[in-house]
């Protein structure tokens, strides 16, 4: 094992920690700084996305601390490209008042990204959980001026320490069961008799900290408070890099490592496994986020619920199983990623106009900024699941994912489930969009009305998003080939 | 031609979605380039249209289409196009004259909206969609036109935003007819699962070529995809947006509520009809079943509450529930073309009666009560004559009217339906209310005095707004020459057949029956109101009935009280349990772990408890250290941790 290899196959993870050094370092000496360390930051992911499109095909370093496969580099893409959109929210968002330690955060946040996606190894997994846990919870608490953001960060900070004590725990008992953390090796010991109690508390306790990371119910609590109280760049972070990181690994996790415990989570035909864990997840979580939506009147509260209820939906490919269920739940994720940072941006927007992201004041918000309406309506439907934006192709892949799955239609509850949740969550999505096109705004106050200045680089993302997800939806074929094919 | 035409059908949706594209780009203020480019793009679809129709005519059976892939997904690749023929052409040529006809109207009915070119923009992509849905050769593609459908009716039926209660109804009516359509898109899944494709002629490979394979499942298949169709075309129970939905301007009832949306539904149902009678003994399934009683209580029940109402377009609005009830019945009872026919004929004269509706509520200044309008047949002679067309085509008065061959073609299907005859018996009793409500509406609005003082400046419409209605008329009486028994050419069309000219069937017993029927509703109605005033004459008789009626049977009232209800509560109580129950379950659970704890201190094992006290403990001195934040409900949220992985424990340990 040459030192000089790890640098080679470790160069995306090392040019991002140079960088968040770099915009670091500018922050300290001029911690006004806007543009600079914005600039360089975005630069930097793109040299990392460039490097990671570089690295070989296969490699493997330190017993599965550190796997190249086509999946780990496209998933370190598709992370990099999130913390890269990002990047124009952070910079343009001025209630961040030390944009480089916060450009800083982001990176290393990021990197935990590329340290979960890229490790099949239990332990490594856990570094990149912990790595990027820790950059959140400060990025959620970094609006010092505002007492709900330094509360999301605690309440996160809290309730992510405690979901990966019993994560780490989980992790003891299956090392201590199988004598290894590496997940192909933890296959081979799984496959070969039946499974032990205890290796079953281990399995069960490994997944919490997962359902934790993804907002799975009743593993939520933190998301309404975290999304709603943080900084709006951080919001969005949370949500989709996050998001995808966690279910990558997830997946890995279930069906590289645990893949003989599966079980079977049909309908009376029930066995043990983590397959029907997850199932009782993605149900809990689609009937309790759609229904808790209905009844939210602040916008980011709602898009936490209904990201509750996306995460249920997105489990289902992974209950499903095989090539096609994580596909299709690697392709939703990454679809909803970008439909949320792009619905947090003009959250963003309004709330820097406005100065608050409650119902009323998005009011009127279609006169006031057509474009950024337009957007919103394209990713509400697309939450939606309404054809042909990707939202559609996304549950498409899913649900047929998952009614083919498990023989004699197994899952064909779990379907219903998802497919009455995501027609209960239509009626929120329009009930944000009636606001936007509807609401008169309440009288202006004189004095009020602030400045449009800065807003057109937030904008310019926004309506690359939302174009994103109309060519997706146009196209699926584009994201989903590439996704399939990296699926081993 | 022939071949380019049947290549390139995906033309004549694509005409009115671009044109829709185009006119959002020009911006607010050019109206004159919007309505250009809207009626352009709609005469140019119905070139293409009746290019394409040219070649259906030629040979029998004609049947072209041509097939892509769309993406790979895996092993698997999905594939999509679009389909040639009969059904598909006439569909596609009656929507596209019927469409043009209401683009001009609308020209004069909408002239002093200030948001005249997105109106025209929506009219474009709605008409666009539909004709989507009628090319599409995959249930898929056929999917996603449709919800675009759905979302353009949403934003037509809202386009008044100022008024709430259009904002309600255009939200009611998309969101009622999700509702089919989950069971709609669950039947796609299913159908995938057991075909492996989705296109419907693929060269003997498509799902409508290969019933047999669906074995019993196609009833199931079959049921959910009716869902779909139940919801776009009204059908009870899922009927309750339409009515509401005449909260859209006049133009947008024509064309949702005549030639377009709720035809889409019937359309689907003869579209999949293979899945629908796979497996049929004598012409009868299990869903053909649900079809014809559905449609049977869905005909029947709009036209009672229909006699009952007092809104001019609300009249119009339960006549095309019963009268779409009607044509699913007779897809249900095997007359697929009898079916089609009715729903082309139905088109062009209920777009007819929406557009009179649309010009006697021009003309008295958006009036829409019947019983404050009245003697507007000398006012308005040319709205008068065009409406009475329609209602005598609606009435179904034989011989000179589409909708009186058409209906007899329906009755003449459902009389022979082996499986029961209530279905006919009770189409026959339809037959006089519908003959009898409209006239009452005709009553009303045209004959006696005036009743309220509104008319007096009632004035007939520019001839932008009665040339379309002239069209109309003409058409619902012209289309009968293609309708009758002697020469059903239309029927043959649509069935692959050559057409036989026999002047013996011109007479059939069976139109004496209708004439009779008719003729009383029509009897009767006239001189139940030949003196009408403002007082319904049916309120002052049978007060409790009319009431009952009047009140639509209080459907709407009963989802409220009971469907919705129960999702707000169901709402209101995740929400609550998610700030506050959790609380009392933790501090439960948290004591039942510490007793627990306590009793078996000592023992090796404890996986469980430990966790559970040690989070409740941990939990409280959090507890104290967020005292001073104002929600400090951490403590409970991490109790809900270990809640929820005690939770999985019990649920794994039961699977075991």
């Amino acid at each position: 094992m040459s030192y000089l290899n790890l640098l080679k196959l470790g160069a995306p993870e090392a040019i991002v920690v140079l960088i968040a050094l770099a915009v670091l370092t500018i922050g300290l000496t001029n911690d006004r700084a806007r543009g600079l360390p914005g600039v360089v930051a975005a630069f930097g992911i793109l040299i990392a996305i460039w490097t990671t499109a570089r690295l070989p095909q296969q490699a493997s370093l330190f017993g599965g601390m550190l796997v190249i496969s086509p999946l780990n580099s496209l998933f370190k893409m598709i992370c990099l490209g999130l913390a890269f959109v990002t990047v124009p929210l952070a910079v343009s968002e001025k209630s961040l008042r030390n944009p480089g330690e916060y450009l800083a955060m982001l990176l290393l946040g990021t990197l935990g990204l590329l340290l979960l996606v890229g490790s099949e190894e239990l332990l490594m997994i856990f570094i990149g959980l912990e790595l990027l846990g820790l950059s959140l919870y400060v990025m959620a608490a970094f609006d010092k001026t505002d007492v709900r953001s330094a509360e999301a960060g605690l309440k996160y900070y809290l309730f992510g320490s405690t979901a990966s004590a019993f994560t780490l725990f989980g992790i003891s008992l299956v090392y201590g069961m199988s004598g290894t953390t590496s997940l192909a090796l933890i296959t081979l010991k799984l496959g070969m008799g039946p499974i032990q109690p205890l290796m079953a508390v281990g399995i069960v306790m490994t997944l919490i900290g997962f359902a934790f990371k993804i907002a799975a119910a009743p593993f939520h609590l933190w998301a309404p408070d975290a999304y709603q109280g943080a900084p709006v760049p951080s919001s969005a972070f949370i949500a989709s890099g996050s998001k995808v990181a966690a279910f990558v690994v997830l997946g890995k996790i279930v069906l590289i490592g645990f893949a003989p415990a599966h079980g079977n989570a049909g309908w009376h035909m029930m066995q043990p496994g983590w397959s029907p864990i997850l199932a009782a997840l993605a149900a809990f979580s689609i009937l309790l986020g759609n229904f808790v939506a209905l009844a939210q009147t602040n916008v980011r509260r709602l898009l936490a619920y209904s990201a509750v209820a996306h995460a249920g939906y997105t489990l289902l490919g992974l209950v499903a199983g095989g090539r096609d269920g994580f596909s299709a739940t690697l392709f939703y994720t990454t679809i909803y990623a970008i439909t949320l940072i792009g619905a947090f941006g003009v959250v963003g927007m309004v709330k820097r106009e406005t100065g608050g992201d409650d119902f009323q004041n998005f009011a009127g918000l279609a006169s006031r900024r057509p474009l950024a309406a337009g957007c919103m309506a394209i990713f509400m439907l697309s939450l939606a699941g309404l054809p042909p934006l990707a939202g559609f192709f996304g549950k498409f892949y899913l649900f047929s994912a998952a009614f083919r799955s498990g023989g004699n239609h197994g899952l064909l509850w779990l379907v219903v489930l998802a497919l009455f949740g995501s027609f209960v969550s239509l009626y929120y999505y329009l009930s944000v969009l009636k606001v936007i096109f509807v609401d008169q705004p309440p009288a202006a106050e004189p004095g009020q009305g602030r400045t449009a200045a800065g807003q057109f680089l937030p904008l310019a993302t926004i309506v690359i998003l939302a174009a994103a997800i109309l060519i997706l939806g146009v196209l699926p074929g584009t994201l989903a080939a590439v996704i399939t094919k990296s699926v081993p | 031609m022939t071949d380019w035409i049947t290549r390139n059908v995906w033309l004549v949706p694509a005409t009115p979605i671009v044109a829709a594209l185009l006119i959002l780009g020009f911006g607010k203020h050019a109206r004159r380039a919007a309505t250009g480019v809207a009626i352009l793009g709609q005469i140019a679809a119905l070139i293409v249209s009746t290019c394409a129709f040219v070649p259906t005519l030629h040979s029998h059976e004609f049947r072209a289409f041509e097939n892509f892939t769309w993406f790979t997904f895996g092993e698997q690749s999905l594939r999509i196009g679009f389909v040639l023929d009969p059904l598909a052409a006439a569909m596609m040529v009656m929507i596209t004259l019927v469409g043009l006809c209401i683009f001009v109207f609308s020209l004069g009915y909408m002239a002093d909206d200030k948001n005249f070119s997105r109106f025209f923009a929506y009219l474009s992509f709605f008409s666009g969609a539909m004709l989507g849905v009628v090319v599409a050769n995959s249930l898929l593609l056929l999917f996603v036109f449709w919800e675009l459908v759905g979302l353009a009716s949403y934003l037509l039926i809202g386009f008044w935003i100022e008024r709430p209660s259009a904002a309600a109804a255009a939200k009611k009516a998309f969101i009622t007819t999700r509702i089919g359509d989950m069971g709609f898109f669950l039947g796609i899944l299913w159908l995938y699962h057991q075909s492996g494709t989705l296109l419907f002629y693929d060269g003997g490979h498509g799902c409508l070529e290969n019933v047999a394979l669906l074995g019993a499942s196609s009833t199931f298949i079959a049921l959910l995809i009716f869902c779909g169709a139940a919801g776009k075309s009204g059908q009870f129970p899922l009927h309750v947006w339409l009515p509401d939905a005449m909260e859209g301007p006049t133009p947008v009832s024509a064309l949702i509520h005549a030639a377009t949306m709720v035809a889409a539904g019937v359309f689907l149902v003869a579209r999949v009809y293979p899945i629908f009678s796979a497996g049929a003994v004598n012409g009868v399934t299990s869903s053909l079943i649900v079809v014809v009683w559905i449609g049977v209580v869905t005909g029947l029940m709009a036209a009672l509450i229909a006699v009952a109402q007092s809104d001019i377009k609300r009249i119009l609005a339960y006549s095309t529930v019963s009268q779409l009830g009607l044509m699913m019945v007779s897809l249900g009872v095997g007359g697929v073309a009898a079916g089609i026919m009715h729903l082309l004929a139905h088109g062009f004269f209920k777009a007819l009666l929406f557009l009179g509706a649309g010009s006697v509520i021009h003309g008295l200044h958006h009036e829409q009560d019947i019983r404050k309008m009245g003697g507007l047949r000398k006012l308005m002679p040319v709205t008068f004559a065009t409406y009475a067309v329609g209602m005598l085509a609606l009435s179904g008065v034989p011989f000179f009217f589409s909708g009186g061959w058409t209906k007899e073609e329906v009755l003449h299907a459902t009389s022979h339906w082996p499986s029961s005859h209530v279905p006919y018996f009770l189409l026959l009793l339809g037959v006089v209310l519908t003959a009898l409500y409209m006239t009452r509406q005709v009553m009303y609005v045209f004959f006696g005095s005036s009743r309220a003082g509104s008319d007096h400046h009632a004035h007939e419409s520019p001839s932008v707004m009665t040339v379309p209605l002239i069209i109309l008329a003409l058409c619902a009486i012209g289309l009968s020459i293609f309708l009758t028994p002697a020469w059903p050419w239309l029927e043959s069309y649509l069935l692959g057949h050559e057409a036989h000219i026999d002047a013996h069937l011109l007479l059939q017993p069976m139109i004496l029956v209708s004439l009779v029927l008719v003729g009383a509703g029509i009897g009767l109605g006239f001189w139940l109101y030949r003196r009408a005033g403002e007082v319904d004459p049916l309120q002052q008789k049978v007060p409790a009935v009319y009431r009952f009626l009047e009140n639509k049977m209080w459907i709407d009232e009963i989802y409220e009280h009971t469907i919705l209800a129960l999702a707000a509560f169901a709402s209101r109580v995740s929400d609550w349990m998610d700030r506050y129950i959790w609380d009392g379950l933790v501090r439960v659970i948290g004591g039942i772990g510490q007793i627990f704890g306590a009793l078996t201190k000592g023992a090796d094992e404890g996986v469980i408890n430990a966790g559970v006290d040690e989070t409740t403990v941990g939990a409280r001195g959090v507890g104290r250290a967020m005292s001073r934040l104002h929600s400090g409900q951490i403590q409970i949220y991490l109790g809900v941790i270990a809640l929820g992985m005690l939770a999985l424990f019990l649920f794994y340990a039961w699977l075991t």
